[in-house]
Protein backbone atom coordinates (compact mmCIF):
# COMPACT_ATOMS: atom_id res chain seq x y z
CA UNK A 1 0.00 0.00 0.00
CA UNK A 2 1.35 3.56 -1.00
CA UNK A 3 -0.09 6.72 -0.13
CA UNK A 4 -0.46 7.03 -3.88
CA UNK A 5 -2.12 3.87 -4.14
CA UNK A 6 -4.69 5.01 -1.80
CA UNK A 7 -5.71 8.71 -3.51
CA UNK A 8 -6.14 7.03 -6.58
CA UNK A 9 -8.23 4.50 -5.23
CA UNK A 10 -10.06 6.88 -3.34
CA UNK A 11 -10.77 9.16 -6.79
CA UNK A 12 -12.00 5.57 -8.46
CA UNK A 13 -14.37 4.99 -5.48
CA UNK A 14 -16.11 8.53 -6.46
CA UNK A 15 -15.44 7.79 -10.25
CA UNK A 16 -19.07 7.09 -11.98
CA UNK A 17 -17.14 6.51 -15.17
CA UNK A 18 -17.19 2.99 -13.65
CA UNK A 19 -20.28 2.05 -14.28
CA UNK A 20 -21.88 1.48 -17.70
CA UNK A 21 -23.41 4.27 -18.22
CA UNK A 22 -22.01 6.67 -16.29
CA UNK A 23 -23.97 6.72 -12.92
CA UNK A 24 -23.16 5.02 -10.17
CA UNK A 25 -19.74 5.06 -8.55
CA UNK A 26 -18.91 2.62 -5.34
CA UNK A 27 -19.84 5.37 -3.33
CA UNK A 28 -23.14 5.76 -4.58
CA UNK A 29 -24.05 2.82 -2.99
CA UNK A 30 -21.41 2.48 0.04
CA UNK A 31 -21.82 6.10 1.46
CA UNK A 32 -19.40 8.10 3.75
CA UNK A 33 -22.32 9.55 6.12
CA UNK A 34 -23.93 6.06 6.49
CA UNK A 35 -20.84 4.33 7.31
CA UNK A 36 -20.20 3.51 4.10
CA UNK A 37 -23.70 1.67 3.69
CA UNK A 38 -26.64 2.76 1.65
CA UNK A 39 -29.76 3.42 3.31
CA UNK A 40 -32.39 1.02 0.95
CA UNK A 41 -33.03 -2.75 1.89
CA UNK A 42 -31.50 -3.20 -2.13
CA UNK A 43 -29.16 -0.67 -4.18
CA UNK A 44 -29.81 0.30 -7.13
CA UNK A 45 -27.49 -0.23 -10.35
CA UNK A 46 -26.68 1.87 -13.15
CA UNK A 47 -29.87 0.42 -14.73
CA UNK A 48 -31.82 0.82 -11.66
CA UNK A 49 -32.25 -3.04 -10.68
CA UNK A 50 -32.57 -4.01 -7.52
CA UNK A 51 -29.62 -5.91 -5.99
CA UNK A 52 -29.51 -9.21 -4.65
CA UNK A 53 -28.54 -8.18 -1.36
CA UNK A 54 -28.29 -5.59 1.28
CA UNK A 55 -25.02 -3.29 0.53
CA UNK A 56 -22.76 -3.97 3.16
CA UNK A 57 -21.29 -1.31 5.13
CA UNK A 58 -17.21 -0.84 4.87
CA UNK A 59 -15.52 -0.30 8.37
CA UNK A 60 -12.44 -2.02 9.55
CA UNK A 61 -12.05 -4.01 6.20
CA UNK A 62 -8.14 -4.45 6.83
CA UNK A 63 -9.38 -7.66 9.92
CA UNK A 64 -11.82 -9.21 7.43
CA UNK A 65 -11.21 -12.12 5.43
CA UNK A 66 -13.86 -12.97 3.54
CA UNK A 67 -16.21 -10.71 1.98
CA UNK A 68 -19.97 -10.40 1.19
CA UNK A 69 -22.94 -11.48 3.05
CA UNK A 70 -21.83 -15.50 1.64
CA UNK A 71 -18.39 -14.90 2.30
CA UNK A 72 -17.75 -15.49 -1.47
CA UNK A 73 -14.13 -13.31 -2.12
CA UNK A 74 -11.47 -14.17 -0.22
CA UNK A 75 -10.30 -10.70 -0.83
CA UNK A 76 -11.03 -6.92 -1.14
CA UNK A 77 -9.93 -7.35 -4.54
CA UNK A 78 -11.90 -10.18 -5.66
CA UNK A 79 -14.67 -8.12 -3.79
CA UNK A 80 -14.40 -5.34 -6.28
CA UNK A 81 -14.36 -7.19 -9.49
CA UNK A 82 -17.49 -8.56 -8.53
CA UNK A 83 -20.26 -5.17 -8.73
CA UNK A 84 -18.39 -3.77 -11.04
CA UNK A 85 -19.19 -6.67 -13.62
CA UNK A 86 -22.34 -7.62 -12.84
CA UNK A 87 -24.04 -6.93 -15.42
CA UNK A 88 -26.91 -4.87 -13.23
CA UNK A 89 -24.68 -3.25 -10.46
CA UNK A 90 -22.31 -1.62 -12.49
CA UNK A 91 -21.94 -3.09 -15.79
CA UNK A 92 -18.58 -3.08 -17.30
CA UNK A 93 -15.08 -5.04 -16.95
CA UNK A 94 -12.23 -3.21 -15.08
CA UNK A 95 -10.30 -3.91 -17.95
CA UNK A 96 -13.47 -2.02 -20.13
CA UNK A 97 -13.33 0.88 -17.35
CA UNK A 98 -9.56 1.12 -17.73
CA UNK A 99 -10.50 2.28 -21.10
CA UNK A 100 -12.78 4.75 -20.40
CA UNK A 101 -10.12 6.20 -17.70
CA UNK A 102 -7.18 6.23 -20.32
CA UNK A 103 -9.36 8.93 -21.93
CA UNK A 104 -9.94 10.94 -18.81
CA UNK A 105 -6.52 13.22 -18.39
CA UNK A 106 -4.54 13.43 -15.40
CA UNK A 107 -5.58 9.31 -14.53
CA UNK A 108 -2.51 8.76 -16.22
CA UNK A 109 -0.21 10.16 -13.99
CA UNK A 110 -1.77 9.21 -10.77
CA UNK A 111 -1.72 5.21 -11.98
CA UNK A 112 2.25 6.49 -12.64
CA UNK A 113 2.88 7.98 -9.20
CA UNK A 114 0.56 4.85 -7.50
CA UNK A 115 2.01 1.69 -9.50
CA UNK A 116 5.43 3.11 -11.65
CA UNK A 117 3.88 3.05 -14.39
CA UNK A 118 1.41 5.14 -16.28
CA UNK A 119 -0.40 2.04 -17.77
CA UNK A 120 -4.31 2.41 -17.12
CA UNK A 121 -5.65 -1.18 -16.50
CA UNK A 122 -8.15 -3.08 -14.70
CA UNK A 123 -6.18 -4.94 -12.43
CA UNK A 124 -4.74 -1.65 -11.35
CA UNK A 125 -8.10 -0.14 -10.31
CA UNK A 126 -9.16 -3.00 -8.47
CA UNK A 127 -5.90 -2.83 -6.52
CA UNK A 128 -6.23 0.94 -6.13
CA UNK A 129 -9.87 0.70 -5.04
CA UNK A 130 -8.84 -2.20 -2.28
CA UNK A 131 -5.82 0.07 -1.06
CA UNK A 132 -8.16 2.96 -0.02
CA UNK A 133 -10.57 0.17 1.30
CA UNK A 134 -8.32 -1.13 3.14
CA UNK A 135 -7.73 2.61 5.12
CA UNK A 136 -11.38 2.84 6.29
CA UNK A 137 -10.15 2.20 9.88
CA UNK A 138 -12.88 3.09 12.39
CA UNK A 139 -11.51 3.41 15.68
CA UNK A 140 -12.62 7.27 16.80
CA UNK A 141 -16.01 5.65 18.23
CA UNK A 142 -17.21 6.27 22.57
CA UNK A 143 -16.32 2.64 22.67
CA UNK A 144 -12.93 2.36 21.26
CA UNK A 145 -12.47 5.93 23.73
CA UNK A 146 -13.98 3.76 26.17
CA UNK A 147 -11.12 0.94 25.72
CA UNK A 148 -8.10 3.22 25.67
CA UNK A 149 -9.40 4.54 29.02
CA UNK A 150 -10.22 7.65 27.31
CA UNK A 151 -14.01 7.87 28.04
CA UNK A 152 -16.03 7.38 31.22
CA UNK A 153 -19.67 5.12 30.14
CA UNK A 154 -22.49 6.72 31.46
CA UNK A 155 -24.79 3.88 33.35
CA UNK A 156 -27.10 2.50 30.63
CA UNK A 157 -23.62 2.59 28.20
CA UNK A 158 -22.48 -0.13 31.12
CA UNK A 159 -25.17 -2.02 31.27
CA UNK A 160 -25.72 -1.96 27.82
CA UNK A 161 -22.03 -3.27 27.12
CA UNK A 162 -22.14 -5.82 29.97
CA UNK A 163 -25.69 -7.41 28.54
CA UNK A 164 -24.26 -7.48 25.25
CA UNK A 165 -21.12 -9.67 26.28
CA UNK A 166 -22.59 -11.48 28.79
CA UNK A 167 -24.30 -14.64 27.82
CA UNK A 168 -27.58 -15.46 29.46
CA UNK A 169 -27.33 -17.85 32.22
CA UNK A 170 -30.89 -18.50 34.25
CA UNK A 171 -29.82 -21.33 36.37
CA UNK A 172 -26.97 -19.22 37.73
CA UNK A 173 -28.63 -16.23 37.79
CA UNK A 174 -26.79 -14.33 34.79
CA UNK A 175 -28.72 -12.00 32.65
CA UNK A 176 -26.78 -11.58 29.11
CA UNK A 177 -28.04 -10.96 25.57
CA UNK A 178 -25.14 -12.65 24.26
CA UNK A 179 -24.13 -10.73 21.12
CA UNK A 180 -20.42 -10.82 21.82
CA UNK A 181 -20.45 -14.58 21.04
CA UNK A 182 -20.25 -13.69 17.07
CA UNK A 183 -20.09 -9.83 17.39
CA UNK A 184 -16.76 -10.87 19.49
CA UNK A 185 -14.44 -8.54 21.26
CA UNK A 186 -13.71 -4.79 20.24
CA UNK A 187 -14.01 -5.61 15.95
CA UNK A 188 -17.91 -6.45 17.28
CA UNK A 189 -17.59 -9.40 14.52
CA UNK A 190 -16.42 -12.57 13.77
CA UNK A 191 -15.94 -14.65 10.74
CA UNK A 192 -18.54 -17.13 10.90
CA UNK A 193 -21.33 -17.88 9.17
CA UNK A 194 -25.16 -18.37 11.07
CA UNK A 195 -28.95 -18.70 10.31
CA UNK A 196 -29.65 -16.10 12.52
CA UNK A 197 -33.46 -17.48 12.55
CA UNK A 198 -35.10 -14.80 10.10
CA UNK A 199 -37.07 -17.35 8.29
CA UNK A 200 -38.01 -21.40 9.02
CA UNK A 201 -37.57 -21.94 5.37
CA UNK A 202 -34.79 -19.24 3.66
CA UNK A 203 -35.73 -17.55 0.71
CA UNK A 204 -31.99 -16.83 0.19
CA UNK A 205 -29.63 -19.93 0.56
CA UNK A 206 -27.04 -17.79 1.70
CA UNK A 207 -23.80 -19.95 2.54
CA UNK A 208 -25.08 -22.70 0.94
CA UNK A 209 -24.74 -20.92 -2.65
CA UNK A 210 -21.09 -20.85 -2.07
CA UNK A 211 -20.50 -24.29 -0.61
CA UNK A 212 -22.85 -25.95 -2.03
CA UNK A 213 -24.07 -27.54 1.43
CA UNK A 214 -27.27 -27.92 2.57
CA UNK A 215 -26.14 -27.30 6.47
CA UNK A 216 -25.42 -24.10 5.16
CA UNK A 217 -28.72 -22.77 3.88
CA UNK A 218 -30.06 -19.27 5.59
CA UNK A 219 -26.19 -18.81 6.77
CA UNK A 220 -24.61 -15.66 6.15
CA UNK A 221 -21.76 -13.78 7.63
CA UNK A 222 -21.39 -12.18 10.95
CA UNK A 223 -21.06 -8.43 9.97
CA UNK A 224 -19.42 -6.04 11.96
CA UNK A 225 -21.70 -3.98 14.19
CA UNK A 226 -18.61 -0.62 14.10
CA UNK A 227 -20.88 2.28 12.52
CA UNK A 228 -24.49 -0.12 12.72
CA UNK A 229 -26.28 2.94 14.12
CA UNK A 230 -26.16 4.04 10.53
CA UNK A 231 -26.41 1.83 8.23
CA UNK A 232 -29.95 1.20 8.65
CA UNK A 233 -31.90 -1.13 7.00
CA UNK A 234 -30.36 -4.80 8.60
CA UNK A 235 -29.87 -7.99 7.66
CA UNK A 236 -28.82 -9.46 4.00
CA UNK A 237 -32.39 -8.31 2.81
CA UNK A 238 -32.42 -4.78 4.52
CA UNK A 239 -35.64 -6.04 6.44
CA UNK A 240 -35.22 -4.49 9.52
CA UNK A 241 -35.81 -0.65 9.58
CA UNK A 242 -34.05 0.63 12.78
CA UNK A 243 -32.29 -1.35 15.47
CA UNK A 244 -34.96 -1.97 17.57
CA UNK A 245 -36.53 -4.22 15.42
CA UNK A 246 -33.19 -5.96 15.06
CA UNK A 247 -33.11 -6.01 19.45
CA UNK A 248 -37.14 -7.67 18.83
CA UNK A 249 -35.95 -9.78 16.89
CA UNK A 250 -33.46 -11.53 18.84
CA UNK A 251 -35.34 -11.16 22.01
CA UNK A 252 -38.16 -13.36 20.98
CA UNK A 253 -38.75 -13.41 17.38
CA UNK A 254 -35.76 -15.92 16.29
CA UNK A 255 -37.75 -19.38 13.81
CA UNK A 256 -36.96 -22.70 14.50
CA UNK A 257 -35.21 -24.46 11.12
CA UNK A 258 -33.24 -27.36 10.51
CA UNK A 259 -30.18 -25.14 10.05
CA UNK A 260 -30.75 -22.79 13.13
CA UNK A 261 -27.60 -21.34 14.95
CA UNK A 262 -27.09 -23.90 18.21
CA UNK A 263 -25.45 -20.31 19.60
CA UNK A 264 -29.55 -19.09 19.17
CA UNK A 265 -30.97 -22.83 20.66
CA UNK A 266 -31.79 -23.77 23.84
CA UNK A 267 -30.94 -26.64 25.84
CA UNK A 268 -34.12 -28.24 24.42
CA UNK A 269 -33.00 -27.03 21.06
CA UNK A 270 -35.88 -24.58 20.53
CA UNK A 271 -35.32 -20.94 19.78
CA UNK A 272 -34.00 -18.76 22.84
CA UNK A 273 -36.26 -16.36 23.60
CA UNK A 274 -34.74 -13.83 25.88
CA UNK A 275 -37.66 -11.64 25.79
CA UNK A 276 -35.78 -8.47 27.03
CA UNK A 277 -37.09 -5.51 28.99
CA UNK A 278 -37.53 -1.92 27.44
CA UNK A 279 -35.05 -1.45 30.05
CA UNK A 280 -32.57 -3.84 28.30
CA UNK A 281 -33.40 -3.07 25.06
CA UNK A 282 -32.49 0.70 26.01
CA UNK A 283 -29.52 -0.22 27.27
CA UNK A 284 -28.30 -2.31 24.47
CA UNK A 285 -29.11 0.35 21.91
CA UNK A 286 -26.69 2.89 24.28
CA UNK A 287 -23.94 0.44 23.67
CA UNK A 288 -24.74 0.11 20.12
CA UNK A 289 -25.00 3.77 19.54
CA UNK A 290 -21.49 3.90 21.26
CA UNK A 291 -20.08 2.55 17.69
CA UNK A 292 -21.26 5.09 15.82
CA UNK A 293 -17.69 7.21 14.74
CA UNK A 294 -18.53 10.68 13.66
CA UNK A 295 -14.73 11.43 12.70
CA UNK A 296 -14.87 7.98 10.63
CA UNK A 297 -18.04 9.36 8.75
CA UNK A 298 -16.93 12.83 8.59
CA UNK A 299 -13.06 11.97 7.66
CA UNK A 300 -12.12 14.12 4.76
CA UNK A 301 -9.45 11.52 3.48
CA UNK A 302 -12.86 8.98 2.61
CA UNK A 303 -15.03 11.73 1.17
CA UNK A 304 -15.45 12.11 -2.23
CA UNK A 305 -12.84 14.13 -4.15
CA UNK A 306 -15.15 14.90 -7.09
CA UNK A 307 -17.57 17.05 -4.53
CA UNK A 308 -14.82 18.66 -2.93
CA UNK A 309 -13.64 19.61 -6.46
CA UNK A 310 -17.01 21.09 -7.10
CA UNK A 311 -17.37 23.05 -4.12
CA UNK A 312 -14.35 24.63 -4.57
CA UNK A 313 -14.69 25.74 -8.46
CA UNK A 314 -17.89 27.28 -6.95
CA UNK B 1 -37.07 -33.19 -9.47
CA UNK B 2 -38.11 -29.45 -10.63
CA UNK B 3 -37.61 -28.16 -7.06
CA UNK B 4 -34.45 -29.61 -7.45
CA UNK B 5 -33.53 -28.37 -10.65
CA UNK B 6 -34.81 -25.16 -9.25
CA UNK B 7 -32.47 -25.18 -6.52
CA UNK B 8 -29.22 -26.06 -7.99
CA UNK B 9 -29.83 -23.09 -10.66
CA UNK B 10 -30.64 -20.59 -7.87
CA UNK B 11 -27.04 -21.58 -6.07
CA UNK B 12 -25.41 -22.72 -9.02
CA UNK B 13 -24.25 -25.85 -7.16
CA UNK B 14 -25.19 -28.86 -6.44
CA UNK B 15 -25.72 -30.60 -2.96
CA UNK B 16 -23.00 -32.09 -1.97
CA UNK B 17 -22.10 -35.10 0.49
CA UNK B 18 -20.38 -33.60 3.50
CA UNK B 19 -16.68 -34.59 4.15
CA UNK B 20 -13.51 -33.89 5.90
CA UNK B 21 -10.15 -32.89 4.62
CA UNK B 22 -7.03 -33.25 5.69
CA UNK B 23 -4.38 -31.05 4.50
CA UNK B 24 -1.38 -29.19 5.04
CA UNK B 25 1.86 -30.68 7.02
CA UNK B 26 0.69 -33.98 5.59
CA UNK B 27 2.01 -36.75 3.00
CA UNK B 28 -1.51 -37.77 2.13
CA UNK B 29 -3.61 -35.63 2.04
CA UNK B 30 -7.14 -37.06 2.15
CA UNK B 31 -10.89 -36.49 1.73
CA UNK B 32 -12.94 -38.33 4.49
CA UNK B 33 -16.36 -39.35 3.69
CA UNK B 34 -19.00 -40.86 6.27
CA UNK B 35 -18.52 -44.41 5.11
CA UNK B 36 -14.48 -43.73 5.10
CA UNK B 37 -15.11 -42.67 9.22
CA UNK B 38 -17.18 -45.99 9.11
CA UNK B 39 -14.44 -48.34 7.75
CA UNK B 40 -11.21 -46.35 9.98
CA UNK B 41 -10.74 -48.24 13.77
CA UNK B 42 -13.96 -46.78 16.00
CA UNK B 43 -13.60 -45.72 19.45
CA UNK B 44 -15.29 -43.90 21.66
CA UNK B 45 -15.46 -40.60 23.88
CA UNK B 46 -17.94 -38.75 26.63
CA UNK B 47 -17.70 -34.66 27.22
CA UNK B 48 -20.00 -32.43 28.81
CA UNK B 49 -22.18 -29.91 26.78
CA UNK B 50 -22.64 -26.22 27.50
CA UNK B 51 -25.32 -27.04 29.95
CA UNK B 52 -22.85 -29.84 31.71
CA UNK B 53 -25.22 -33.00 30.71
CA UNK B 54 -22.63 -35.88 30.05
CA UNK B 55 -23.10 -37.29 26.65
CA UNK B 56 -21.43 -40.49 25.24
CA UNK B 57 -19.74 -40.27 21.83
CA UNK B 58 -18.62 -42.49 18.92
CA UNK B 59 -16.00 -41.91 15.85
CA UNK B 60 -12.26 -41.92 14.96
CA UNK B 61 -9.86 -41.15 17.51
CA UNK B 62 -7.86 -37.77 15.87
CA UNK B 63 -4.89 -39.34 16.23
CA UNK B 64 -5.92 -42.25 13.77
CA UNK B 65 -6.66 -39.70 10.81
CA UNK B 66 -3.87 -37.94 11.30
CA UNK B 67 -1.31 -41.03 11.01
CA UNK B 68 -3.35 -41.98 7.64
CA UNK B 69 -2.31 -38.71 6.54
CA UNK B 70 1.04 -39.37 7.31
CA UNK B 71 1.43 -36.23 9.70
CA UNK B 72 4.55 -36.79 12.21
CA UNK B 73 2.95 -38.08 15.00
CA UNK B 74 4.44 -40.97 17.60
CA UNK B 75 8.26 -41.06 17.27
CA UNK B 76 8.33 -38.69 14.66
CA UNK B 77 6.69 -35.80 17.07
CA UNK B 78 10.13 -34.36 18.57
CA UNK B 79 12.23 -31.26 17.75
CA UNK B 80 10.60 -28.91 15.20
CA UNK B 81 7.97 -31.23 14.70
CA UNK B 82 6.31 -30.17 18.28
CA UNK B 83 5.91 -26.79 16.38
CA UNK B 84 3.22 -28.61 14.46
CA UNK B 85 -0.20 -27.68 15.22
CA UNK B 86 -3.69 -28.62 14.03
CA UNK B 87 -6.48 -26.00 12.87
CA UNK B 88 -9.91 -27.68 12.74
CA UNK B 89 -12.22 -25.94 10.68
CA UNK B 90 -16.06 -25.76 10.89
CA UNK B 91 -19.00 -24.76 8.32
CA UNK B 92 -20.00 -22.14 10.39
CA UNK B 93 -15.97 -20.84 10.18
CA UNK B 94 -15.27 -21.39 14.13
CA UNK B 95 -11.92 -22.61 13.76
CA UNK B 96 -9.59 -23.75 17.24
CA UNK B 97 -6.26 -25.27 17.60
CA UNK B 98 -4.02 -28.03 18.93
CA UNK B 99 -1.08 -28.45 19.45
CA UNK B 100 -0.22 -32.04 17.84
CA UNK B 101 1.59 -33.52 20.81
CA UNK B 102 -1.84 -32.99 22.47
CA UNK B 103 -3.17 -35.30 20.31
CA UNK B 104 -0.44 -37.85 20.67
CA UNK B 105 -0.55 -40.99 22.85
CA UNK B 106 3.11 -40.80 23.30
CA UNK B 107 3.07 -37.35 25.28
CA UNK B 108 -1.10 -38.13 26.39
CA UNK B 109 -3.37 -40.90 27.51
CA UNK B 110 -6.66 -38.41 26.38
CA UNK B 111 -7.98 -39.37 22.74
CA UNK B 112 -9.47 -36.68 21.00
CA UNK B 113 -12.16 -38.06 18.39
CA UNK B 114 -14.00 -37.09 15.58
CA UNK B 115 -17.28 -37.85 16.43
CA UNK B 116 -20.09 -39.18 13.68
CA UNK B 117 -22.60 -40.43 16.00
CA UNK B 118 -24.05 -39.34 19.43
CA UNK B 119 -25.46 -42.04 21.85
CA UNK B 120 -24.76 -44.67 19.21
CA UNK B 121 -27.01 -42.28 16.12
CA UNK B 122 -26.12 -40.18 13.48
CA UNK B 123 -25.50 -36.44 15.31
CA UNK B 124 -28.55 -34.23 15.05
CA UNK B 125 -28.69 -31.15 12.44
CA UNK B 126 -26.68 -28.10 12.86
CA UNK B 127 -24.57 -30.17 14.59
CA UNK B 128 -23.26 -32.72 12.49
CA UNK B 129 -22.16 -34.91 10.74
CA UNK B 130 -19.00 -34.89 11.71
CA UNK B 131 -17.99 -32.82 15.51
CA UNK B 132 -15.13 -32.88 17.30
CA UNK B 133 -15.17 -34.49 21.38
CA UNK B 134 -12.17 -33.62 23.43
CA UNK B 135 -12.61 -35.68 26.85
CA UNK B 136 -11.57 -33.84 30.24
CA UNK B 137 -11.85 -30.18 29.10
CA UNK B 138 -13.36 -27.55 31.86
CA UNK B 139 -15.18 -25.68 28.49
CA UNK B 140 -16.54 -27.33 25.76
CA UNK B 141 -15.40 -24.66 23.20
CA UNK B 142 -13.21 -27.03 21.63
CA UNK B 143 -15.69 -29.38 20.84
CA UNK B 144 -16.46 -28.11 17.57
CA UNK B 145 -19.63 -29.00 15.54
CA UNK B 146 -19.92 -29.40 11.39
CA UNK B 147 -16.00 -29.88 11.26
CA UNK B 148 -15.32 -29.55 7.44
CA UNK B 149 -11.24 -29.68 7.72
CA UNK B 150 -8.25 -30.81 9.66
CA UNK B 151 -5.02 -28.58 8.54
CA UNK B 152 -1.81 -29.15 9.79
CA UNK B 153 0.28 -26.09 9.85
CA UNK B 154 3.73 -25.10 11.12
CA UNK B 155 4.17 -22.49 13.53
CA UNK B 156 8.02 -22.11 13.71
CA UNK B 157 9.21 -19.00 13.43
Amino acid sequence: MTVEGVELGRRLFYDKRLSANNTIACGSCHQQRHGFADIRAFSLGFDGTPTRRNAMSLTNLLWVRHFFWDGRASSLEAQAITPMTDPHEMGQSPDHAAGKLRAVPGYAALFAAAFGSDSVTGERIVKALAQFERTLISDHSRYDRYIRGEYRLTSSEQQGLTLFFTNNDPVRGIRGAGCGNCHSGPKVFSETYHNNGLDSLPTDPGRLGVTGMEYDRGRFRVVTLRNIALTAPYMHDGRFRNLAEVLDHYSEHILPGPTLSPSLRDSLNRPIELHLTSVEKGNLLAFLNMLTDSVFITDPRYADPFAIKTKTVE
Amino acid sequence: MTLCFLVIAFTGRAQQPATVKVTGEVLTPLTLTASDLAAMPRTTASAKDKHGIMHSFSGVAIADILNKAGVTTGRQLRGENLAKYLLVSCADGYQVVFSLAELDSSFTDRVVILADQEEGKPLPAGIGPFRLIVPGEKKPARNCFQVTTLAIRFAKE
